[in-house]
């Protein structure tokens, strides 16, 4: 079923800030800044995250996707979900 | 001649004057589209040193929170050259965590990069010995007063486009055991790298400038590193076996191809074919990540010459799938402690598949005991415990001297590893003393997740062991009591952990239970706790 883009990003968001960001307020992040450059996922956080989208939006990422234009950013995030389950 | 750089006693920084001298246009580093020449990071590493000795009193130890990078390179050598000691930092650590070391150490200098910007307030407001700071990027930060400038203002701009591979030519010879000599080396302190200890807190791992040119040049000569070598660097800087990587590329006028997103294999992949690499070195889960989740075995790697392969054992089939993936690529297998500058033994490749299991021969300039309690050597075939003689042994731990006492016994390193040796002399390890887990390469303290545990509310009891992972090696599985009439989901303790700990200590499994296995002692009986968790 195709997913709600807003819905979807307002959903990583929240993960994201409650996984990564625990305890500080201070950290913002647009939808395009990269996790990487900006430090707010390391490479035990990308596991996380693909345990993430696996439990909610039911897929997890093939070898040959696991890539920054794919996990690295909100928007980019968004992007492949929505290609992923429509 | 080589001697000329080095007239009174070697230091870690003459193997970069060393290759900047002769070579300076041969590449140092390349990081994402930027190459950084010999010449230029000598010449950046003069003034920043020149800078600091202006800035800071003598012998300053200054720490260093930065990702790999050609800014790291730069930050390395220039603390060195000002005679000061670097104080590489876990940057996957807490604010608390680092703050802790900086004041263990007593740390003057912070060198940061501006994507660490949430931990400083924190840091700064609790390590109070630090009176310093330089970043990479200006940062505005209001608390106590410490001076702060940027990098750039003190060295410019640091590197220069370059997106095509470049290999160095072949012509600078590194240097050798025998360069060296019996007394060229400096015995004062050049690096402290912090390591998680048994006891939970961490130790500062104190390591000469004679420990780190030891044992680079012994690592330069077994791997046959030339000036044309260029390695895959993954593994940070501030881990023993990252800094390995740099200053041996640097003793061979090689390079260090730095990429940090090692999360995306493919990514890594492309850097390796785009700049034509020569060597890649990872720690067992790196490994298991390219053999099971990438086109890693289809890719051609047509320059790679070599593996090599440390931080914890990797498994047999592990490395019998590397074997079999590339046939014509040599496969080193190494072991070694950050407390051994760090390399202890190497596995020659031609003796691979003859000797899988073992951890191979000691370095050169290195002998290596299997001992008993004692401290004497065990017949071979029996088990006892590594101990290390040579240049590359640690000057100690910092403010450890109990510690010290424990590992230190007439200059040789107590390893707290168990081993055997068969008849060649090939070592295999087959346990550890030590209370400690090791996930993917890091040091977990067995004692520092419980107190974490401890601190809970909720928590009566608690022990954590740790449990076979396809990936990582081991990871960290926590057994917890509740107290009476308490409730709590695991998610509760990830959390709470989470808050404390580095992303890696933190248990991935939570166990609960309403009672610990004990000994008549009183003492947890891990032995079988693991048995009955194992499976996880």
């Amino acid at each position: 079923m195709p997913v709600n883009s807003d819905t979807v990003r307002q959903e990583l968001r929240t993960f994201i800030t409650d996984s990564f960001l625990v305890g500080d307020e201070t950290t913002t992040f647009t939808d395009t800044d990269s996790f990487m450059r900006h430090g707010i996922i390391d490479s035990t956080g990308v596991l996380e995250l693909i345990a993430f989208l696996e439990e909610k939006y039911g897929f997890a990422p093939e070898d040959d996707e696991m890539l920054p234009a794919n996990l690295d950013s909100i928007d980019n995030l968004v992007n492949y979900i929505k290609r992923k389950t429509s | 001649m080589p001697g000329r750089y080095f007239a009174k006693s070697m230091r870690v920084e003459d193997l970069l004057r060393r290759v900047a001298a002769e070579a300076p246009h041969s590449r140092a580093a390349w990081y994402d589209g930027q190459e950084l020449l010999y010449g230029e990071l000598d010449k950046a590493s003069d003034l920043l040193a020149e800078y600091l000795q202006k800035h800071l009193p003598p012998s300053a130890r200054c720490a260093i929170l930065c990702d790999n990078s050609l800014e790291y390179c730069v930050w390395f050598f220039g603390i060195l050259k000002a005679r000061m000691a670097v104080v590489p930092l876990d940057t996957s650590l807490s604010a608390d965590s680092l703050a802790t070391i900086l004041t263990d150490c007593q740390a003057e200098l912070l060198c940061a990069q501006l994507k660490f910007r949430r931990k400083l307030p924190l840091l700064l407001d609790n390590a109070i010995s630090i009176s310093a700071v330089i970043t990479d990027s200006p940062l505005s930060y209001s608390s106590r007063t410490v001076s702060h400038i940027t990098l750039n203002e003190i060295v410019g701009p640091i590197g220069s486009s370059s997106a095509d591979a470049k290999h160095n030519s072949g012509m600078f010879r590194p240097l050798t055991l025998n360069d060296l000599g019996a007394d060229r080396a400096d015995d004062s302190l050049a690096a402290i790298f912090y390591t998680s200890g048994s006891t939970g807190a961490g130790k500062g791992v104190m390591l000469s400038h004679k420990n780190l040119v030891s044992n680079t040049i012994a690592t330069v000569e077994y791997l046959k590193l030339t000036s044309a070598d260029s390695v895959m660097v993954i593994l940070p800087f501030y881990y023993i076996y990252g800094n390995s990587l740099l200053l041996t590329h640097v003793a061979a006028g090689g390079t260090c191809v730095i990429d940090n997103r090692f999360l995306y294999p493919e990514v890594v992949l492309d850097t390796m074919e785009q700049q034509e690499v020569t060597g890649f070195s990872g720690v067992p889960s790196n490994f298991q990540i390219l053999l099971g989740n990438s086109t890693f075995t289809a890719r051609k790697l047509a320059h790679l010459r070599y593996f090599t392969q440390a931080g914890g054992a990797m498994a047999t089939e592990t490395i019998r799938r590397l074997m079999k993936g590339f046939p014509s690529k040599e496969i080193y297998i190494m072991y070694g402690q950050t407390e051994a500058s760090p390399r202890v033994s190497w596995l020659p490749p031609e003796r691979l598949a003859e000797k899988i299991g073992s951890v191979g021969i000691p370095v050169p300039g290195v002998r290596v005991i299997v001992a008993d309690e004692s401290g004497n050597e065990v017949p071979g075939g029996e088990t006892g415990e590594i101990v290390v003689d040579g240049d590359n042994v640690m000057i100690g731990y910092w403010n450890q001297p109990d510690e010290n006492r424990a590992v230190l016994k007439d200059g040789m390193l107590h390893t707290g590893d168990l081993a055997k040796r068969d008849s060649d002399g090939y070592i295999y390890i087959v346990g550890r003393k030590k209370e400690i887990i090791k996930v993917g390469g890091n040091r977990v303290s067995v004692k520092e997740v419980e107190d974490c545990l401890l601190a809970h509310d909720k928590v009566l009891e608690a022990t954590v062991i740790g449990v076979p992972d396809p990936l990582l090696g081991e990871t960290v599985k926590a057994v917890v009591v509740l107290r009476p009439n308490m409730t709590a989901d695991a998610k509760e303790f990830v959390l709470h952990c989470k808050q404390r700990l580095a992303d890696f200590k933190v248990p991935k499994i939570i166990s609960f239970v309403d009672a610990l296995p004990k000994y008549q002692s009183g003492k947890v009986n891990k032995l079988q706790l693991k048995q009955e968790h194992s499976g996880q």
